[in-house]
């Protein structure tokens, strides 16, 4: 599979080339999009959107201005949570007394990819993948299945995830944000539990065809469990089989907690060689950042230069293939292989 | 291309703990829509639900399980899905195997927890629940994988009403790409407060036991199940038993408005044009139809509507919502063992409380038990967004 375009809205600007070399802060431990102005949306529309829809067809639809896609295909683990919550809020605080339907409608995860069928008037193949911290890897599985079914067509991916207050809380009584104010400047030197909260959305045109491509999806893996072995068992059997072990430029999900990181160090000693880049200093955690990685990718293949925030350890100067291991919450991890051709 | 053959069914609901039980209810016209009996909502006494009757204690205790942050609709799968695996002969070697894969749908998850949600979503100063990683979609995958140890591929779809039609197309086609070598497909949800108000905001619940296709009906109601099927590809087949092949499959989205189908039914036509063409079939050649039936007044009319663009007069054809109520992302998997056991034992089942046909389109569904011959059958799952699918199963 190939991908031939791409966008993001994400915490940092991204409209300008060099646009990610200052890095924008957090604010309260989450660091939220940087929303554009949403030109072509009718006004009347965006204000009933929440905001994972605003996000998710905002990143959208500028790549669907000359394109009508074969498929719609949208990774995301909690689509419209705060909608969802609002609607829950109600049901509690009014008794299940008369309420406003518009909430339920937007709080189903298959809304960003529904309102991008009606949008675009698209009646193509439309699916949401809602596997937790996989959504994305399974979103790019299907593109990647119906690109070998029908290599001429194009198809849209998305990941989109959005923080509402609700799943931050849930989150955070769940152990996964710091308790402890954190700068993301400084979010891999905490040495602590838990992350910072994100959101964001990337969306990908790809099909089949190698011409002009801005790069090649060339193998992807997930799997599920704690167990560190597994890890290594894995990232092993993959590199095995997909690579010469040549891999300039590692791209790894850590994210500040602690208790992750012997993942991403096992993947790093697995390749020694290699440069390794992290991103979620600028994407803050959420379960589909890994996202936010190949988009990075996309850019570095077109020739910008990744900031210096962005590497841990190298510089990547080649356009070799480069690897995504990306866990969430150490229970689902993927590993994507890109190359530039 | 080999084809990808149905060896496991398994089904949980308002009208049966198994498949057996749901077929002799369908044979026997036996509704399952009732009062609630064990659900908490202002709603128990006036809107009626195909309710499975078994409290969510009763049902830890039956599955032996304990884990504290399991949920109702957790639990409602493992059963359907433990007599699916067991239907099949899954050995725990193969579904620990990595090329055994869990597609799963659910569109309620752990919020049927909708109090615990809201306190915790809140975080009003109390610990958190038990329930913190169960609230999602994924929950219910994530607890079957684990808990039945099944090492492949997973994944969960979400697209409203149409969810588990989607992980049975999903799983037809990681076989025929060689992503796995079996596939365990289906869905599950169960009752929410977070469903019945949403949809009684929408004024689409019936207040009477539903009457699908019928012209003074009123609305739908709302139900819970799991239901899945084990699906393989016939060269690992072998002398297994085989109870269907899935002979095509088709997705579209209606593009007309968040929460209604158009008026000629335009995502519905397009699923099952689709479907037919993957299965290289004609219209002609479908024996009979598992509706999607709603009862709602614009799902009803519209997918007549459809239907007899695509075939004049139409097949026999029912809705089992009006027996099962309509159990969201569990629908498309539950309606499949229906289809299934139409196919196995080529019989149909009789619509329930239809008594007028809808004006505009004069459709009536069938009437009574009786024996018919099956070879291929259709059955469609609509959802919100748009979200349309449709799915043909063929004799093997």
């Amino acid at each position: 599979m190939y991908i031939h375009y791409h966008n993001c809205i994400f915490p940092q600007q991204t409209a300008l080339p060099g646009g990610l070399v200052t890095l924008l802060p957090a604010d309260g431990n989450q660091l939220k999009a940087i929303e554009p102005s949403y030109d072509g949306v009718p006004p009347g529309l965006l204000r009933r959107m929440g905001k994972a829809v605003r996000m998710g067809t905002g990143t959208a639809l500028p790549l669907l201005k000359d394109l009508r896609p074969d498929g719609i295909i949208i990774g995301t683990a909690n689509g419209g949570m705060e909608d969802c919550i609002r609607f829950l809020n109600q049901i509690i605080d009014y008794d299940e007394g008369m309420l406003t339907p518009g909430n339920f409608v937007q709080s189903t995860p298959n809304a960003i990819a529904g309102q991008l069928g009606l949008m675009t008037r698209n009646q193509c193949y439309n699916i949401t993948h809602v596997h937790r911290g996989l959504s994305f890897e399974q979103a790019l599985l299907d593109a990647a299945m119906l690109s070998m079914e029908h290599p001429h067509r194009n198809y849209l991916v998305g990941a989109v995830d959005e923080i509402a207050d609700y799943n931050y809380n849930i989150d955070l009584l769940g152990g996964w944000y710091k308790k402890h104010p954190q700068e993301n400047k400084d979010l891999y030197e905490a040495n602590s539990p838990g992350s910072i909260a994100g959101e964001g959305a990337v969306m990908l045109v790809v099909n089949g065809q190698p011409e002009e491509a801005v790069a090649r999806l060339r193998a992807i893996r997930s799997w599920h469990g704690t167990n560190p072995e597994d890890a290594r068992t894995n990232i092993e059997a993959f590199l095995q089989q997909y690579t010469d072990g040549n891999i300039p430029l590692l791209i790894t999900g850590e994210n500040g907690d602690n208790r992750l990181l012997p993942y991403y160090e096992t993947c790093e000693k697995l390749l020694p060689g290699s440069a390794v880049g992290r991103f979620k200093h600028m994407s803050g955690e959420y379960p589909t950042a890994a996202g936010i990685a190949l988009w990075l990718t996309c850019r570095l293949f077109e020739g910008e230069a990744l900031p210096h925030h962005f590497y841990k350890k190298g510089k990547e100067n080649t356009a070799g293939p480069v690897l995504i291991y990306n866990t969430y919450k150490g229970e689902q991890h993927s590993l994507i292989l890109l190359s530039k051709k | 291309m080999s084809r990808i053959l149905i060896t496991g069914i398994g089904a949980f609901s308002a009208i049966g703990d198994n498949v057996a039980a749901n077929r002799q209810a369908l044979i026997s016209g036996q509704s399952g829509i009732r009062t609630l009996s064990n659900f908490p909502s202002r709603y128990a006494g006036s809107l009626p639900c195909g309710e499975i009757t078994h409290s969510t204690d009763e049902l830890k205790q039956s599955s032996g399980v304990d884990d504290p942050g399991v949920t109702r609709t957790s639990l409602i799968a493992l059963q359907a899905l433990r007599e699916a695996i067991a239907d099949a002969g899954l050995t725990p070697e193969q579904l620990r195997s990595s090329d055994t894969a869990l597609i799963n749908a659910s569109t309620v998850g752990g919020m049927c927890l909708t109090d615990e949600l809201y306190h915790d979503a809140n975080n009003d100063g109390l610990a958190g629940s038990p329930f913190l990683s169960s609230y999602d979609n994924a929950s219910v995958t994530l607890f079957l994988a684990q808990h039945l140890r099944i090492g492949g591929i997973q994944n969960t779809i979400n697209t409203a009403c149409s969810s588990s039609a989607n992980a049975i197309l999903y799983g037809a086609r990681l076989l025929r790409h060689g992503f796995a070598r079996r596939v365990i497909v289906g869905g599950a949800d169960s009752l929410a407060k977070f469903t019945i108000n949403g949809f009684k905001a929408l004024h689409i619940l019936s207040p009477a036991p539903c009457t699908p296709f019928d012209a003074q009906r009123t609305g739908l109601n709302l139900g819970e199940a799991g239901a899945y099927l084990v699906l393989e590809r016939e060269e690992d087949c072998h002398d297994k038993k085989r109870y269907a092949h899935c002979a095509g499959y088709g997705n579209s989205n209606d593009s007309y408005h968040p929460s209604s189908i158009s008026d000629e039914g335009e995502g519905p036509f397009l699923c099952m044009q689709r479907a037919l063409e993957a299965a290289q079939l004609a219209a002609g050649d479908i024996d009979a139809i598992n509706a999607h039936g709603t009862a709602t007044e614009n799902n009803d009319e519209t997918e007549s509507r459809a239907m007899i663009r695509h075939f004049g007069t139409p097949p026999p054809f029912l809705s089992t919502k009006a027996y099962t109520g309509h159990t969201l992302g569990a629908a498309g998997a539950l309606e499949a063992v229906f289809s299934i056991l139409q196919l196995q034992y080529q019989e149909s089942y009789p619509a329930l409380r239809f008594n007028e046909p809808i004006v505009s389109t004069g459709l009536i569904p069938s009437a009574s038990y009786r024996s018919l011959p099956v070879t291929h059958i259709m059955s469609n799952s609509f959802g919100f967004g748009g979200n349309c699918s449709s799915l043909i199963f063929s004799a093997v």
